[in-house]
């Protein structure tokens, strides 16, 4: 009687706890699926239609966007360039952004003013940061050329020329996140045990080796994190395109997901637009899912 | 020697920072020297440093002419309203996820970790879509024909909610974990109801965590130039950061009019709200991006 009034308890206990977490789920999660779990489905099947959002209702064409984008140089010369100029400002921000960890290592009272100041380009929005560089980068009368005048060089056309131009875009791109890449490296850098050191001190380990034995492999995770959100990240990069560059010269440095919103926002041609993210995303989460298994394969090795 | 030598890389270290250091900041010292001249001046002049003859100050006014001074009420009111959703919400289904035992709360855990990694791209477009078909609103009927929806309509800047928000759910539940059930316990012995336990006892021992999600969510709406620049054409019911966004990406054609001090001036006033969170609440805003690559 005693234990099975107890039981009777403890299930009206848990059932009133089901019913209070569904009571406050439930509705959020309603809400939050309308503005992205239904997005989601809409863009899976947008691709399959024509469909020009300012008059008309969609239509199934099937295949036919898709045959477009692959049956033109011109998607899948974005597409390349997207993943080549998105790898370069990857590579590029991983890179500085550890050598700026480890500077940052490194006791000083002036540490804290270090770490705060390459952080500060990032809590601007690009949009605001982006005036400098198109003042600087005027080809006649930017303050670049007219420095380089000064110095008695030839000004340099940049926005003719497609080197310069990604040159700038990797420039802006790192500039702006550097700072938060390095506060995670230095968060895993810190992380690591000092009494490894010290013990591989005592064991005659060089610095080289330290790095190599300790340092490494305690970052193992952190980098991974890095590699893949910023591998996400730039395989959507288009503002500091659009900003810096707007695609030119002669759309040469104009990416997939640039063209997508043109497509979509400016052309109101949703069904190419839908087409192409589809494809982006799938390429993305391809290439994530192939970065996961080489680092975790790594992982597995050690 | 060895201190002699440990003595140089130590100014050394010191220089390359400062340096590093201008370099970081030096669009930033340009900006605010840029929006000292006005327009002829400064087409005249190029220069690395924008040094005005007469410094003038009415470009930083601006952002308080009419025209300034709508969007940068809106992007107060948007900052307020998702700061205070994001940490209701995560308040909310946080506690619910680390305290609460009921079916599905696998499955949901899943799909917080899966939201997180879905690439922006294949939700943008469709997002645009169902902004403009969305039934009732902007003069749409009930099948979301006949008018444009969300778009241009200031109720865009507000109403959308999306999955972002899970990543604070997640940091939220994580810090439940780490705080012991005793204290629950106890008050609800003594007789607090759900709503006490939550505001006078769980509530006080998170803030910490409660104050990384404030900030940093404050930080992002205030610089989601994106958002109101791809929704809404209007200044007047867009944001400031959109406004610069606008002006900034008019400065590639020809047409546009090209007037950089004006969009310094609106840049400089633009960036010191985030600037005060970020200088205020510096230890957690780092702290949530460390975290968010520690846990996540």
């Amino acid at each position: 009687m005693v234990m099975a009034g107890r039981q009777e308890r403890v299930l009206t206990r848990k059932q009133r706890q089901s019913r209070r977490a569904y009571a406050v789920i439930l509705p959020f999660f309603l809400y939050i699926a309308i503005w992205s779990l239904l997005p989601l489905v809409i863009g899976l099947l947008l691709g399959f239609t024509d469909f020009n959002a300012l008059n008309g209702l969609p239509k199934w064409v099937g295949l036919k966007n898709f045959k477009t984008f692959f049956g033109s140089r011109d998607y899948i010369d974005l597409l390349i360039r997207q993943m080549w100029m998105g790898g370069l400002c990857l590579v590029a921000n991983v890179v500085l952004s550890f050598l700026l960890a480890l500077a940052l290592n490194v006791k000083h009272p002036l540490r804290g003013f270090f770490r705060t100041s390459v952080y500060i380009p990032n809590i601007a929005a690009a949009a605001i940061t982006s005036g400098v560089f198109i003042a600087l980068l005027n080809p006649f009368n930017g303050g670049l050329n007219m420095f380089f005048k000064s110095l008695g060089m030839d000004p340099i056309i940049w926005n003719y020329s497609q080197f310069w131009m990604v040159f700038w875009i990797i420039v802006f791109f790192v500039w702006r996140s550097v700072g938060p890449a390095a506060i995670i490296w230095l968060g895993g850098l810190q992380s690591i045990d000092a009494s490894l050191y010290e013990a591989a001190k005592v064991d005659g380990a060089s610095k080289v080796q330290q790095v190599k034995y300790i340092t490494i492999p305690g970052l193992r995770f952190i980098s991974a994190y890095i590699l893949l959100t910023g591998l996400i990240g730039v395989m959507q990069m288009f503002d500091v395109v659009m900003l810096i560059s707007h695609g030119n010269p002669y759309g040469k440095t104009d990416v997939l997901m640039y063209r997508i919103y043109r497509d979509g926002v400016i052309s109101f041609n949703m069904g190419m637009a839908g087409a192409a993210s589809t494809v982006l995303g799938l390429v993305t989460v391809l290439i994530a899912f192939v970065a996961f298994f080489i680092i975790s394969k790594g992982d597995n090795n050690e | 020697m060895n201190k002699v030598l440990r003595k140089t890389l130590k100014i050394v270290w010191v220089i390359g920072m400062l340096v590093l250091v201008v370099f970081m900041l030096y669009p930033f010292i340009y900006s605010f020297l840029g929006a000292l001249n006005n327009k002829r001046d400064f087409g005249n002049m190029g220069t690395l440093l924008p040094i005005p003859k007469k410094a003038e100050f009415r470009n930083f006014l601006y952002a308080f002419s009419k025209t300034g001074i709508p969007p940068l009420i809106n992007t107060f009111a948007r900052t307020t309203w998702y700061t205070f959703w994001n940490v209701l919400v995560a308040i909310m289904l946080g506690y619910v996820m680390a305290r609460y035992e009921f079916k599905g709360k696998k499955l949901f855990l899943i799909f917080i970790i899966c939201s997180q990694v879905v690439p922006s791209v294949l939700t943008m477009i469709p997002s645009f879509v169902m902004m403009s078909k969305l039934p009732f609103f902007g003069g749409n009927n009930w099948m979301g024909m006949g008018g444009h929806g969300l778009i241009n309509n200031p109720l865009v800047l507000y109403l959308p909610f999306g999955w972002g928000v899970l990543l604070w759910v997640f940091l939220f539940m994580q810090s439940m974990k780490s705080l012991p059930k005793d204290f629950e316990e106890a008050a609800e012995i003594d007789g607090c109801n759900f709503r006490l336990t939550l505001t006078k006892v769980v509530l006080p021992m998170q803030k910490p965590i409660l104050a990384v999600i404030a900030a940093n969510t404050a930080l992002g709406t205030w610089n989601d130039w994106f958002t109101p620049f791809m929704y809404i054409n209007r200044v007047k019911d867009s944001t400031l950061p959109a406004y610069i966004g606008m002006l900034a990406t008019s400065l590639q054609e020809m047409s546009g009019d090209r007037d950089f001090p004006k969009l310094f001036g609106l840049s400089c006033i633009s960036i010191i709200p985030p600037l005060l969170i970020f200088l205020f609440f510096q230890k957690y805003i780092i702290q949530g991006i460390a975290s968010a690559g520690i846990k996540g």
